[in-house]
């Protein structure tokens, strides 16, 4: 049987994105092994810490640095996180200077927001209504 | 910094829901057996009850709340009820105090769903869990 065990974004500095996504968003860092000039640089979620990995990948190659601005430049999240009050998170987000490019907004059986990652990604956070 | 102009998302978002077919009060029906669901999860419930919830029949509830939320209702208080479970047992319940906790009458049924949605028993889960205080 073939599983998800590992997701990733592309992100422009691995450390910068290591300390965003654990000192701002919340994650824990779960593996960091050396790989040449990079790492193989993971990360977790507290409540589902064997659960699916997040990779924050590197971009060594340069169609990815065109994929990941021109995504940035339409506006549209790289990916997208479940949150459980997405208001409550809004507010404690943006008292530590997260960007948002879109506050919660209610679509259809969801309300989503919009944040800039400051490695390049916008991601979307949604709380199911 | 206001924005002038809307990105290529935002307008994506607005044409897609502008688009919707379904009325506001459909969805605040179904919302209120969601709601439901959160609030009994631990009860045995059937799809009786959850249709009476939303005010519609057990025929148009199903096709409208999978319509909405892209899986049955079923699928979606099972779900709800391990994650639940993951919860409980984080807390040191039993698996059998769990098991009744979030609505199963057997722990046999309760361990087999659990490993299906988890990929680990109940107990394989309580020891990797409670064995890994962060």
């Amino acid at each position: 049987m073939i599983k998800i065990y590992v997701t990733s974004i592309p992100v422009d500095d691995q450390d910068k994105a290591l300390d965003f996504y654990t000192h701002v968003l919340g994650f824990i860092k779960k593996k960091d092994i050396p790989l040449g000039e990079h790492k193989w640089l993971t990360v977790v979620s507290p409540a589902e810490q064997s659960g699916v990995e997040l990779l924050l990948e590197p971009m060594g190659f340069e169609p990815a640095k065109v994929y990941q601005q021109s995504l940035k430049e339409a506006g549209i999240p790289c990916t997208s996180f479940a949150v459980d009050d997405i208001d409550k998170e809004y507010e404690r987000l943006s008292s530590l200077d997260v960007q948002f490019s879109m506050e919660p907004t209610i679509a259809g059986t969801v309300k989503i927001a919009v944040l800039d990652d400051t490695c390049g990604n916008y991601i979307q956070l949604m709380q199911e209504l | 910094m206001p924005k002038t102009l809307r990105t290529f998302f935002e307008s994506e978002l607005e044409r897609i829901y502008s688009e919707e077919v379904l009325s506001p009060e459909k969805y605040e029906q179904v919302r209120q057996s969601r709601t439901f669901m959160n609030k009994y999860f631990s009860e045995k419930l059937e799809l009786d009850d959850l249709a009476k919830a939303a005010c519609m029949s057990r025929f148009h509830f199903v096709r409208i709340f999978q319509r909405m939320y892209g899986l049955t209702p079923r699928v979606y208080l099972r779900d709800l009820r391990i994650s639940k479970a993951k919860d409980l047992i984080k807390t040191g319940l039993s698996v059998t105090q769990v098991c009744l906790e979030v609505g199963y009458e057997s722990v046999p049924t309760f361990s087999s769903v659990f490993k299906k949605c988890t990929g680990c028993t109940p107990r394989e889960y309580q020891r990797m869990h409670n064995s890994n205080p962060e």
